[in-house]
């Protein structure tokens, strides 16, 4: 597993032409290019505030920067595990040829959407900042939510990947997986407006701890709990701990299956 | 100084007949049907193989279609994993197989290059360094910057060779490619082999030529079914090797004769 981590770092030059490859292609053509980046989860914000601010009459305070604080990690991570779970029967031609470093696929799919999502952290703060949002020192937590946030769906995106590779169908599942994933988190909502007796989805829910936290240091201007600082560290230790064994060990049937 | 050292390896294949992956659906199947009609079939490619290479020695591999040439080049080159036996390799170890060596067909020449030199385990800068003389090499000055998937099949072999040959390896495995090109590249292509040699850098190559590995290697490997037939001399074994295909050739032409 540490040899792995060590192959990481060694094949990071590789990373880095892929990662910058990825996110030129993807705008490529476009006229937009980049502004792309942007435009997506203002897209996004603008139909949900319209639904649940104007529509429902949702009670939330600052409706369109709380939905920014969780859309935009939620992008990350979504697009993340859509794109990653294809990352390696779509490279197969790089690992049927030639020794390809298999996980630097996964890697590549987890960074680009990462550089995406910096890409959309000042348009959060000009939100905040707009809104007359108070900040203060909780706000410098935020790269250690974003440092789990990356481990866990790195791991979540090693094992999709891996076992992709036998199981097709899961790319197919994953878009309506990741729809039902999104509303039972409490991004469009706040945690608070769950039900007592419905709590419980929330806890089973590993995606929680990590909203919860952006939304309490952007927002509320609060330290997360411990519990939820708790959650975020085990959760993204074992996702991504899980993840890389799972894909070591089907990453020599790759060639094979593909 | 031994270059590269197998022993006793062989290598099995699941069939994969009528499905080439799993679905959920077959894998449940599968659950309750194949558990019973035992193994999943699989049928050997290769099977006790063992033989050395000497550093600076160039070695032929030939034999029928699906004798496993290919298949052991790429166990080699750490594509596939063997099921049984051991390899042993001093030296950094470079493949080249088939055409479209590890190329991505969206990405351009150049792009591909710096992702092809890095997995062959140059540095960044060092590819920098070579990069006019790859690209001369290859003789795609005109064309580097634009995708491979543009590129005409000899195209796509020149730069792949042309990477290969200055990465530095001290092992090169080649399958095949020198077919492509024309006569020109292939020249240049002998003339950087024996370059190589002089170097005291070892070749392994898989060919149907047999004149080119007659002229090419000190020592020829005869695969016939997955087993090592022949191994020893160039002109010894390639004239048995003729002599065999012309036999079965004669007792195909008997029997549709009567």
């Amino acid at each position: 597993m540490l040899a792995l981590f060590r192959e990481l770092l060694a094949y990071r030059a590789l990373i880095h032409i892929l990662v910058a490859r990825d996110l030129k292609a993807r705008y490529r053509g476009s006229v937009l290019g980049l502004l792309w980046t942007l435009l997506n989860p203002l897209l996004h914000m603008g139909i949900y505030a319209l639904l649940f601010s104007v529509y429902m009459r949702s009670a939330t305070e600052r409706y369109a920067v709380f939905l920014l604080c969780g859309l935009l990690p939620w992008i990350w991570f979504s697009a993340s595990l859509m794109m990653g779970a294809t990352s390696i029967v779509e490279g197969g031609s790089l690992l049927k040829k030639v020794f390809f470093p298999a996980h630097v696929l996964p890697t590549v799919t987890v960074t680009a959407n990462f550089v995406n999502f910096l890409l959309g952290i000042p348009i959060l703060f000009t939100f905040l900042v707009l809104y007359g949002v108070q900040m203060g020192l909780p706000v410098l937590l935020l790269p250690f939510i974003i440092v789990c946030q990356f481990a866990f769906t790195l791991g979540l995106t090693f094992m999709l990947a891996a076992v992709s590779v036998h199981y097709r169908d899961i790319p197919h599942i994953l878009g309506h997986f990741l729809t039902f994933w999104f509303f039972l988190s409490p991004i469009v909502y706040p945690a608070t407006q769950v039900p007592e007796s419905y709590r419980f989805i929330l806890l089973l829910n590993p995606f929680v701890p990590f909203v919860v936290a952006y939304q309490d240091i952007l927002l509320y201007n609060i330290y997360p709990s411990p519990g939820v600082c708790g959650g975020m560290i085990g959760i993204s230790l074992g996702v991504l701990l899980c993840g890389l064994w799972i894909f070591t060990h089907l990453r020599w049937s790759f060639a094979e299956e593909i | 100084m031994i270059a590269v050292e197998v022993e006793n390896l062989s290598k099995r294949f699941r069939r994969q007949t009528v499905q080439p992956y799993t679905t959920i659906k077959s894998a449940i199947v599968d659950v309750f049907w194949r558990r019973r009609s035992g193994e999943a079939a699989t049928f050997e490619v290769l099977s006790g193989i063992t033989f050395s290479v000497k550093q600076g020695q160039a070695l032929s591999i030939i034999g029928r279609n699906g004798s496993g040439k290919s298949t052991l080049l790429k166990v080699l080159a750490g594509i596939y994993r063997a099921d049984h036996g051991r390899i042993r390799v001093h030296g950094r170890i470079g493949a080249l197989l088939e055409l479209g060596t590890g190329f991505h067909p969206e990405f351009s020449g150049r792009e591909n290059v710096f992702i092809n030199g890095i997995i062959l385990g140059l540095s960044k800068k060092e590819i920098r360094q070579r990069f006019d003389q790859i690209v001369q090499f290859a003789g795609l000055e005109g064309f580097i910057d634009e995708p491979v998937k543009t590129y005409s099949s000899g195209m796509y072999m020149r730069l792949g060779f042309a990477v290969a040959v200055h990465a530095d390896l001290d092992i090169l495995l080649i399958d095949e490619i020198l077919a492509v090109g024309d006569v020109a590249f292939q020249l240049k292509c002998f003339d950087k082999i024996a370059e190589f040699r002089q170097h005291g850098k070892t070749i392994i190559l898989v060919s149907h030529d047999l004149a080119s590995a007659e002229q090419l290697s000190d020592e020829v490997i005869w695969l016939d079914r997955g087993i090592m037939r022949e191994q020893g001399k160039p002109q010894r074994v390639i004239s048995h090797y003729r002599w065999d295909m012309l036999g079965q050739e004669e007792r195909r032409g008997l029997s549709e004769h009567h």
